[in-house]
């Protein structure tokens, strides 16, 4: 197997895109990616884009092809890949294993999302796609449901707080407010935080992410091709991709997703490195809660110790472990085919030294990126060529 | 609900090659593969593996209000989705509950 590089990435702002199409969205983030990558258009042998709920909220299949079109790629293949809110870091992992696997020299991913424009509920029903409709949506249960429900037994078996959990919300807002990307940043208190409405209890509103438009496009390269990069190519060390229980049923608890806890084991072995040589993650906080389990599936954090050490700043910038400078899915928001390529846009350039929000001396860098009730996930380690 | 209601009891799936378990609904057996699965009456009681409060439903779910949904460990031995009354805010998961009704095809749970 070939080793592969990114050579090149973009990412539109998050937020809300009035007015505008996911193809327009799409091919901002991919001409910003193409535009340093070294790459001609001509040597892209593939395309693979991320995208989950397209389809019901815009009406707009074959998005692949049409991306493609749009940016003036040759005829190669284009593949739409879904895996709910993975969809888009699966769409890396197909990207590099075709290149990887010598079936191309570069290949391009981009993820997009536009759900803004519809409805709360729309919003809900088209997400509650991602569930198995004859096991788990029957009974009513949403998303945030499912997290509150994993809230619930956290607290129960390690005494974790709503304050301790606001920690890692008020960590996420504020690094968001130094990512000019980031559609929520904030500065936010306790009080607050404990104030805002309920959503699926104990989960309240600033334990949601928002509901966001957005598109990141990355250029993967051989690395022996990656002659012409403008920026620092960085090294492609792990792309791991699992399936947990398809059914909350089939989970052994509702507290931890054995697809995260498996694709790190499969992604730590496959760079060589041990969960103490991570220098920073970004992970998939669709909810602070879930921030809190990921970070502990993910062998960063002792189990059942997440929030505490958000409370003690220990996964702030600067921390022992930080997550989510980017401000993550709470803060730089969260158009769901978007966010697993949106969140290695984000560890490239803390590992070029040109984030907003940098952490010190970044040499290796992971992302986790998590799909419906635990059924997909990605994680991925990524490492600056002197590391 | 009172407590003193008796159990209703919980239609899953039995495998009638290997005599799995399942919630349901399933096809094939994930244990032996075979596609012999028949509905299978179990009771109702149960610990509570979890729950919550829906306060935003999904649209199919809009007409419902808020309601409560919990994930529930039947003495069966299998897990199951279904939903829980709204009464008592500080339910800790363990409690035992059993199925009281059901609404739409799940099973409702009350404090045993």
């Amino acid at each position: 197997m070939r080793d592969v590089v990114i050579t090149g990435i973009g990412s539109t702002k998050f937020g809300k895109h009035e007015g505008r199409g996911l193809e327009s969205l799409a091919a901002e983030a991919a001409s910003a990616a193409l535009g340093t990558a070294g790459v001609d258009r001509k040597d892209i042998g593939a395309l693979y884009l991320g995208n989950f709920v397209a389809g019901p909220l815009c009406g707009q299949e074959v998005l692949a092809g049409i991306v493609a079109d749009e940016i003036g790629l040759g005829n190669v293949p284009c593949t739409k890949v879904e895996g709910a809110c993975a969809s888009g870091g699966i769409a890396f992992r197909h990207a590099v294993l075709a290149v990887q696997s010598g079936l191309c020299d570069a290949a391009i991913v981009v993820g997009v999302e536009k759900m803004t424009h519809a409805s709360g509920g729309q919003v809900t029903q088209a997400l509650n796609c991602a569930m198995d409709n004859r096991s788990d949506a029957p009974s009513g249960l949403t998303f945030p449901g499912l997290f509150g429900m994993a809230w619930r037994i956290h607290a129960a078996k390690y005494g974790t707080t709503r304050d301790e959990v606001s920690s890692v919300i008020i960590k996420n807002k504020a690094n968001g407010l130094k990512n000019p990307l980031a559609q929520m940043g904030a500065t936010l208190t306790h009080d607050v935080i404990r104030q805002s409405q309920p959503i699926a209890d104990p989960l309240q509103l600033y334990d949601c992410c928002p509901v966001s438009d957005g598109a990141a496009a990355l250029v993967v390269v051989a690395k022996d091709r990656a002659r012409g990069a403008m920026d620092l190519p960085i090294d492609v060390l792990a792309t791991a991709q699992t399936r947990g229980s398809a059914r909350i049923a089939g989970h052994e608890e509702v507290v931890s997703f054995e697809a995260t806890v498996r694709a790190a084991q499969n992604a730590y072995a496959a760079a060589g490195l041990k969960p103490e040589d991570i220098d920073f993650v970004e992970l998939h906080d669709c909810f602070s809660i879930a921030e809190v389990i990921d970070s502990e599936d993910l062998g960063l954090i002792p189990r059942g110790q997440g929030a505490k050490w958000a409370a003690d700043g220990r996964t702030a910038v600067g921390g022992r472990i930080p997550i989510n400078p980017s401000g993550g899915l709470l803060a730089k928001g969260h158009p769901v085919g978007a966010t697993g390529v949106s969140q290695i846009y984000e560890a490239v350039l803390q590992l070029r030294g040109q984030h907003a929000n940098q952490v010190n001396n970044a040499r290796f860098g992971m992302t986790h990126n998590l799909g419906g009730t635990g059924i997909a996930c990605t994680v991925s380690i990524l490492g600056r060529p002197d590391a | 609900m009172s407590a003193a209601m008796s159990t209703t009891a919980v239609t899953i799936l039995k495998c009638q090659a290997c005599g799995a378990l399942d919630p349901g609904p399933r096809d094939i057996c994930p244990q032996c593969h075979a596609s012999a699965f028949q509905p299978h009456s179990v009771s109702g009681d149960g610990k509570l593996v979890s729950w919550t409060i829906v306060r935003r439903p999904p649209t199919a779910f809009r007409s419902e209000g808020e309601y409560g949904v919990a994930v529930v460990r039947l003495d069966a031995g299998v897990t199951v989705l279904g939903r829980i009354g709204m009464s008592d805010p500080d339910l800790a998961p363990g409690t035992r509950v059993s199925a009281a009704g059901m609404h739409k095809g799940v099973p409702v749970f009350d404090l045993a």
